[in-house]
């Protein structure tokens, strides 16, 4: 009996460990070699890459209008990734996807304090303007849209990447 | 066995407590710790005192501390916390503390803070009297109450301080009106008692972007010039200058140049802008335009009305990034870094005839972790590098020492 309630104790601790981790969910950590990851995780899938941060103007904007985006077109896999670097983010930045319509996303967090080698990995040419969205079509073919995206635009890739398939 | 399963679950339980932990952690910061000391900080902005004093203020820990050296970096003395509590400084790329120091040695300080949850920023100041030994109460630098970040304090001849920022009131009334407001204006206020206190903030510009560092300085005797990222017609995302006639009244904007990066975005990248004894403006300056793309320099001899055409600097593919412009005793010294998949450093390069050519660019520092921006400064004697860098700490390296 009373090993079946340190059986239970242990069980309610393993819960309650797992619902903490819920509440703050799925916020990934993009560290060094994760955007090879991402690359490889959505391979052969059209996938939108959305880099955004909480304190830029225009991304607070553009985030709802994804999120939209996201639930109207359940063909294309939709990744966030957070590249602000302000301590103590996880939690603005989780509100502002929630908000967003984004939860249940991919969504990710950069967190590697040396930026400038997590952006290289990404893309060499990029300095960190956000927002950017980086859009990978079914054969991998890459391509960059600087500043926030044009739904329309975002419309026609997916039309074009949903009509190949 | 239940036993050794409760052990596993609370291993467990505390594993990943430790996972999330280090989330947070010194990997995940910018900051090589956590303490407010200058080895923490990710931002140092140096300035040197009449006196020859070096003065360093940082951010590190959530507050701001401020000390000086009389060795040019060897040693500080002991550091005097500006702020009295743990503050949401502004944390973001193109933010950091300010500092001046006037003839008498006054100090002039000013930062921002984002003071909600939706990181609306304020500007801060505050002021010593005596040498730096203790600092005035924190004030914002305007009444108003709307976002306001990337403040610059440029010092005049006469001890006026002058004080510029990017301030989004005005996105207020057009809101209202139903109009759309992009970017930020660019606000000034000057203090004639050593910046203690502010004349009313001005407009100088409306809709400039709202995410990168200003450069500011004097030009002449009570005439204020300020670059900064303008937002041209059709959403061009361009650098703009302004001289001002007087403290209190702003000039005429000019394209410094055209380089067509039309964007709704925050490029988190702002320039550089020195006036030598001469007159000529320096500037350098990153973009990403249609026109030319990476980082450039290029001179005014009228002002600021029209700029040379613009020099490219840095080798493209290792993403040249935070140039820094200064005309000092020996030259004119330009500085920014380049990352080359593993390292960062610092390059510099020099011009010895007001920036009509220059030295071949070379490595004067480097570090395998983040870096802050490299900044430089000069005692009127030497220029320096000024760099703080998470693995090795604070930095002055002296210019001219170069081989």
């Amino acid at each position: 009996m009373k090993r079946r309630l340190v059986g239970l104790l242990g069980l309610g601790i393993l819960i309650a460990s797992a619902s903490a981790l819920g509440a703050a969910p799925a916020l990934k950590l993009f560290e060094r070699g994760t955007w090879q990851s991402v690359l490889r995780g959505h391979a052969g899938r059209p996938t939108l890459v959305h880099f955004w941060g909480v304190t830029c103007g225009p991304c607070k904007v553009e985030l709802p209008l994804l999120g939209q985006f996201a639930k109207d077109h359940p063909g294309i896999d939709v990744v966030t990734i957070s590249a602000d670097l302000v301590p103590n983010l996880p939690a603005a930045t989780q509100s502002m996807l929630d908000k967003a319509g984004l939860s249940s996303t991919e969504n990710f967090i950069f967190n590697d304090g040396f930026v400038e080698r997590l952006r290289f990995e990404i893309d060499p040419g990029w300095q960190g303007d956000i927002p950017r969205t980086v859009l990978i079509s079914r054969d991998g073919t890459i391509s960059t849209i600087e500043g926030s995206a044009e739904m329309a635009d975002l419309e026609k890739w997916s039309a074009e990447q949903l009509s190949t398939h | 066995m239940i036993r050794n399963g409760l052990l596993g679950i609370l291993a467990l339980a505390f594993l990943q407590g430790a996972a999330l932990g280090q989330m947070h952690g010194q990997h995940a910061s910018e900051a090589a710790c956590d303490e407010p000391t200058l080895r923490c900080a990710t931002k140092v902005t140096p300035a040197f005192g009449p006196d020859g004093t070096l003065w360093l203020i940082w951010m590190a820990g959530g507050q701001v501390s401020v000390a000086s050296s009389q060795d040019a970096g060897h040693s500080f003395s002991p550091p005097v916390q500006v702020t009295t509590k743990r503050l949401n400084l502004d944390w973001g790329p193109d933010a950091r503390p300010k500092i001046v120091v006037d003839r008498k040695g006054g100090i002039a300080l000013a930062f921002s803070i984002f003071r909600d949850e939706a990181f609306n920023g304020q500007v801060l100041y505050t002021r010593s009297a005596d040498g730096g030994k203790s600092f005035a109460e924190l004030k914002p630098i305007t009444a108003n109450n709307e976002s306001q970040r990337f403040e610059a304090l440029a010092l005049d001849q006469d001890g006026t301080v002058f004080a510029a920022w990017l301030d989004k009131r005005n996105r207020v009334p057009a809101k209202e009106a139903g109009r759309k407001y992009e970017g930020a204006g660019l606000f000034f206020a000057s203090s004639r008692d050593g910046g203690a206190t502010y004349a009313e903030a001005g407009l100088a510009r409306d809709n400039t972007c709202e995410c990168c560092r200003l450069g500011l300085t004097f030009a002449a005797p009570g005439r204020p010039a300020v670059i900064f990222r303008n937002i041209f017609d059709g959403g061009v995302r361009d650098h703009a200058i302004m001289t001002f006639t007087d403290v209190s009244t702003p000039g005429e904007i000019r394209h410094v140049s055209n380089d067509d990066w039309q964007i709704d975005a925050c490029p988190h990248h702002g320039p550089s802008l020195t006036v030598a004894p001469n007159g000529i403006y320096h500037v350098a300056w990153y973009t990403n335009g249609k026109t030319r793309k990476g980082l450039f320099y290029a001179h005014s001899r009228d002002e600021g009305r029209t700029f040379s055409a613009p020099m490219a600097l840095g080798r493209p593919d290792r993403s040249p990034t935070r140039p820094f412009v200064l005309a000092g005793p020996a030259g004119t010294a330009l500085v920014w870094k380049e990352f080359d998949g593993e390292k960062t450093s610092v390059q510099m390069t020099i011009s010895r005839d007001d920036g009509e050519t220059w030295s071949a660019p070379k490595t004067i520092s480097s570090t395998t972790d983040t870096s802050d921006h490299p900044w430089l400064v000069s005692n009127g004697r030497q220029t320096y590098l000024s760099w703080m860098t998470k693995a090795d700490g604070y930095r002055l390296t002296a210019i001219e020492d170069q081989p």
